[in-house]
């Protein structure tokens, strides 16, 4: 095992396609570190777009614990479930290209943030080049 | 994996990225500085003329005086000579032995305007003070200077319009300085939460989507028709009208400069003396000119000539894999070589290069729906239907800040006699849904 810091995102079930109004449930915990270094976790369900143009984002569902709140130990798994909206679908474009994810922030003291992602498909829309004539 | 703050951003397809901590300073720093500027500047212009207008109409103490002299002094400036007008009064002081006299130039600010004409209408509402006039006239002085004395109160209402330039800076510099602050230090995807909290919606939507389809385009304009054969009529994308009166409006401005400079050289060739640089210089803009002239009287030909397409829908928005029926009308006395309806997807990208905005569109998906070749229009608009169905599994619209998909019927014409013409009809393609097959 590393002793670099990881988060680890687990998602429940074997697909990796969800369809709209699915539940997208799962949980999430930081290995190799203590639990005192950790300042706050954000988590979050979200979309964003990749390919020519620049970054659009927006977050479906976010949540965040801070150790102003009280104490919490980062390296127990913390389960997290949220509805998925009807939109915007998973989309393989050619020049526009749309992407969902669990994305687990990590703030650290001092500054220094380990991000983990786990990606999924909303909807099951064939990439683009599939269409056509 | 553990990161610092990045001095210069990881690279992103072919750009780099800034890093957002430095950004988020620099930017909270810009704002700042602007909220300083206009702090320094609304407490100059308070103290340089609020202050003191305000203690001569609550310190200054009022008494009356009698007008020994009066004259006009100049003060060379920047932009020639001001002048102001000086009183020399003679006035009662609390305390004093006897009478004061002073200088006084009218108001606190002196008074000084850059024609005489306007000192000399102030100096004229005072008389001199004789064994025969022995007209006196209120004044208020400082006591704190009792030789500092005015002959006017109020405020000058011209002061506040100069808070405007201040206060604009206040108002962008305190805005941006809490926009920066709020967004320094807090993930880009906490950032994202509050925006859609902010707008007090489950999702975010730039988009005019209702909320059960997040940054899905409704197009209430597709829906606000109805048609004469089926119930929608579909408004045609991108105003033709408004680029023609764009175009109209560059021909008129450019050919106007242009033209100008044009009679400048033309009347130096008659007169004699001609200026062969500027007639050398005019050439190519007047050939750009007349360029412009006969482009846009080529597209008002064809707007006018080619009559009005109409498009008519079943039902809008449109699902994937399922059928809808067009009707499709063009009018004007053409001979059509082709005509074509298509079924068009395009990915609409944005991005940033330099301080520019670019826009990049890729057809991704194409598909003709009708097409005749060789046929007349004629007196009777030429009419059809057509059957159309969305491809299953197709994306459905989407709209963001860079991103765009768009789904667009259009119409393409070949008339002889006319240039080619593309129509263009928006379409918003939703997802699947319930129910659909």
């Amino acid at each position: 095992m590393s002793d670099e810091p990881t988060v680890v995102i687990l998602l429940e079930g074997e697909s990796r396609i969800h369809r709209p109004g699915d539940t997208l449930a799962g949980e999430y915990w930081i290995e190799s570190i203590d639990a005192e270094q950790v300042k706050a976790i954000e988590a979050s369900v979200l979309w964003h777009t990749e390919g020519k143009g620049d970054e659009d984002m927006a977050v479906h569902e976010f949540w965040r614990r801070h150790a102003d709140q009280g104490p919490f130990d980062s390296r127990h798994p913390q389960r997290f479930s949220t509805v998925l909206p009807n939109s915007p679908l998973s989309y393989d474009g050619q020049i526009v290209k749309l992407r969902w994810c669990v994305r687990v922030r990590a703030l650290l003291h001092r500054g220094k943030d380990i991000v983990s992602e786990k990606a999924f498909r909303l909807g099951d829309v064939p990439p683009a080049k599939l269409h056509g004539d | 994996m553990a990161r610092l703050i990045r001095y210069y951003g990881k690279k992103r397809g072919h750009r780099r990225t800034g890093s957002p901590t430095l950004g988020g300073v620099g930017e909270a720093a810009f704002f700042a500085a602007f909220l300083l500027l206009g702090v320094g500047g609304f407490a100059w212009l308070f103290s340089t003329f609020v202050l003191p207008e305000w203690r001569v109409n609550h310190e200054f103490v009022p008494s009356t005086c009698k007008v020994l002299d009066k004259s006009i002094i100049e003060k060379p400036d920047k932009e020639g000579t001001l002048y102001g007008p000086v009183l020399k009064i003679e006035y009662s002081v609390a305390d004093a032995k006897g009478p004061v006299q002073a200088e006084s130039h009218y108001d606190v600010h002196e008074a000084y305007s850059s024609s005489q004409d306007g000192a000399k209408a102030i100096l004229d509402k005072f008389q001199i003070y004789t064994a025969r006039n022995k007209c006196v006239y209120p004044c208020w002085y400082d006591p704190a200077d009792t030789r500092l004395v005015v002959l006017t109160q109020g405020y000058g209402w011209w002061i506040w319009l100069w808070f405007t330039v201040p206060v604009s800076f206040i108002v962008i510099g305190a805005g941006g300085l809490i926009y920066a602050l709020l967004r320094l230090g807090k993930s880009v995807e906490r950032r994202a939460a509050i925006a859609r909290r902010a707008r007090g919606r489950r999702f975010l939507q730039p988009a005019d989507g209702a909320a059960s389809y997040p940054f899905v385009p409704q197009g209430a304009d597709m829906t606000n028709s109805p048609g004469t054969k089926l119930k929608f009529r579909l408004p045609m994308a991108g105003a033709a009208g408004w680029a023609l009166f764009g175009m109209l409006m560059f021909c008129l401005a450019w050919n106007g400069a242009v033209g100008v400079l044009l009679v400048v050289a033309i009347r130096g060739h008659v007169a004699g003396h001609a200026d062969w640089p500027l007639t050398l210089f005019v050439i190519p803009f007047l050939a750009a000119g007349l360029w412009a002239i006969v482009h846009f009287l080529r597209r008002l030909f064809v707007a006018a000539g080619i009559g009005p397409t109409r498009l008519e829908i079943s039902d809008h928005p449109l699902r994937p894999g399922r059928t809808y029926q067009l009707f499709l009308s063009q009018s004007g006395r053409l001979r059509m070589k082709t005509l074509r309806v298509s079924l068009v997807c395009e990915e609409v990208a944005t991005y940033r290069q330099g301080t520019n905005a670019r826009s990049e569109t890729r057809e991704v998906y194409r598909h003709e729906l009708f097409r005749q070749d060789d046929f007349e229009v004629s007196g009777q608009p030429f009419e059809t239907g057509i059957a159309m169905s969305v491809p299953k599994g197709a994306m459905h619209s989407f709209s963001a800040a860079h991103n765009d998909i768009t789904w667009t019927l259009v119409v393409e014409g070949e008339a002889i006699g006319w240039r080619n013409y593309r129509r263009p009809f928006s379409v918003m393609v939703h997802p699947a849904g319930e129910g659909a097959p």
